[in-house]
């Protein structure tokens, strides 16, 4: 494609020079045409009056030349408020899952961050995209990784080792989109469930192998096929929206599949939520094994009646489900929860 | 939990400790290479608008087609140290369009009207073509398209118009979707000067 413009463009110079032998001609011819025939149908020839711009003196009543405006990158200041409001959303997401106990809190939080993470930064606060600059900084020496994209990488990992996937729970607009599609859950059968999860693995791999390539090869595959960015963004190419839609609409039964299969930073997440200091207690105080939230987990991370650290994403959906919660928050009331939600698929 | 803290609980305590420490190194060893990234810029030289540089030739409108944005990032600009201010712009008309009894083409050549024109200086009212224009493009309607940046190119205009990438609306996607369509390499992500 390349040569081809090339080649158009020399074709063009040519066709110019030869133009400019006959622009005599063709003035004089103009002038000509201009003068006695005012409503000819077009200029066709056109030529050029001047041959430079005009002093300001020439143009008169103290005209002042307008500045070009500049427009200068975003500034420092307003990339560190998307630090310390992705650090503060984390903190608040782990305060709702894990003191204040509230689906309510965490839905109003989910929203909050689709509006600003999502809609307002148009997802490029990722943590899930940094992966590729991390790798990048790591491989080549020319390459200076901005200070936000490292701190952006690493501030999820480290409450998720405090904490849990609580960047997952609301904080991730790709989550967070996800999860509000989510109203009528199937669970996913187990060992489908674990074999799609590797999925993710491989994602990783080749997002690190295409970032790793030199700096002509190099690829951000995860930027590239990032399925819901375009919804945020209001465009993007017709296969990617297509693909975001396809998921979400899986996402109305199937909870979260990109997270839970693609998602290469949930790989991550995944293995280092496994040591994390607080896991999500489904009862309030005593755990009980009454049993009744076992099915009620749309991501399959309720096993033998306790949250699974590396599967749970923090979504407070099981507290709703819980006869002891129930008796917390709303002082008392017979709990409604015996019905199962989760329907086997 | 129990009050005595088990042998897998201190064993736990250990390897959260060792994962922060291993993720702090890291991310420390990332700060000591940091820098401030550079933006994506254009460089109006290698655009393939001034190679082209005709009236009348396919319009290369990649700048407006591939960006991620739903409206691109990228503007044209008029220079105006360099712009001559004609009567008759080739950028702001098109210049094949039929003429109009004032003696001006009828048609504009911005698709989206995004160019604005106006008398500057000393206004003869008699005769408009003795004045000087000048002429302003609205940043909120262009898209970058191209078509004033080829208008005004040797030997139509001065080439005082170019695109330019706007860094107050490009998200400096770690690769340009743009500088990937572009038949001409005319982008590269340079340090912030």
């Amino acid at each position: 494609m390349i040569e081809d413009s090339n080649v158009r463009g020399c074709e063009h110079t040519r066709s110019w020079r030869e133009r400019r032998a006959r622009r005599g001609t063709w003035v004089g011819l103009v002038c000509v045409v201009a003068l006695l025939l005012p409503a000819a149908p077009a200029l066709g020839q056109y030529e050029r009056p001047v041959d430079a711009a005009p002093a300001a003196e020439d143009i008169g009543e103290d005209y002042a030349v307008p500045v070009v405006q500049v427009h200068p990158p975003r500034a420092a200041w307003r990339e560190l408020v998307d630090v310390i409001v992705l650090g503060g959303a984390l903190g608040l997401a782990a305060w709702i899952v894990h003191w204040r106990r509230s689906r309510r809190a965490l839905v109003a939080l989910t929203i909050g961050c689709i509006a600003y993470f999502g809609f307002h930064r148009q997802g490029c606060v990722c943590p899930i995209g940094a992966i590729q600059n991390v790798t990048v900084a790591l491989v080549d020496s020319q390459y200076a990784i901005s200070y936000f994209a490292v701190a952006i990488f690493f501030l999820p990992l480290v409450l998720a080792v405090l904490f849990g996937r609580v960047f997952c729970a609301g904080v991730c607009p790709l989550g967070a989109i996800q999860e509000l599609v989510l109203l009528h859950p199937l669970r996913v059968p187990r060992r489908t469930d674990r074999l799609l999860g590797l999925l993710k693995w491989v994602y990783l791999v080749a997002a690190i192998g295409f970032a790793a390539r030199t700096a002509v090869d190099r690829d951000f595959i995860i930027c590239r096929f990032d399925p819901f960015v375009g919804f945020f963004r209001f465009a993007g190419p017709l296969h990617m929206l297509l693909i975001g839609g396809g998921l979400l609409l899986v996402g109305v039964f199937i909870g979260r599949p990109y997270c839970r299969y693609f998602c290469p930073y949930g790989a991550i997440l995944s293995l280092l939520s496994r040591v994390s200091w607080r896991r999500v207690t489904i009862t309030p105080d005593k755990e009980l094994d009454c049993g009744l939230c076992a099915e009620a987990c749309p991501y399959g991370a309720i096993k033998d009646l306790r949250a699974e650290r590396s599967t749970c994403l923090a979504c407070a959906r099981c507290f709703d489900y819980c006869p002891r919660h129930r008796i917390r928050t709303t002082g008392g009331r017979a709990p409604e929860a015996a019905v199962s939600p989760g329907k086997e698929s | 939990m129990s009050d005595k803290p088990t042998r897998r609980e201190i064993l736990g305590h250990a390897v959260r400790g060792a994962t922060l420490v291993g993720l702090g190194g890291a991310a420390t060893y990332l700060l000591t290479k940091s820098g401030k990234e550079g933006t994506w810029k254009l460089n109006p030289e290698a655009c393939v608008n001034s190679r082209l540089g005709a009236v009348g030739v396919d319009v290369c409108e990649r700048c407006a087609t591939s960006c991620v944005l739903a409206l691109s990032a990228v503007r044209a600009v008029n220079d105006h140290d360099k712009c001559g201010r004609c009567y008759i712009c080739p950028a702001y008309f098109d210049v094949q369009s039929a003429i109009t009894p004032e003696g001006l083409p009828s048609q504009k050549l911005c698709p989206r009207d995004a160019i604005d024109r106006k008398p500057i200086g000393d206004i003869d009212p008699d005769d408009p073509a003795n004045n000087y224009y000048e002429y302003t493009i609205d940043e909120r309607l262009c898209n970058g398209c191209g078509r004033c940046v080829m208008a005004c190119k040797e030997p139509a205009g001065l080439t005082s118009i170019r695109l330019e990438v706007r860094h107050d609306l490009c998200l400096d996607c770690n690769r340009c979707a743009i500088a990937m369509d572009c038949p001409d390499d005319a982008y590269d992500r340079s340090p912030v000067s």
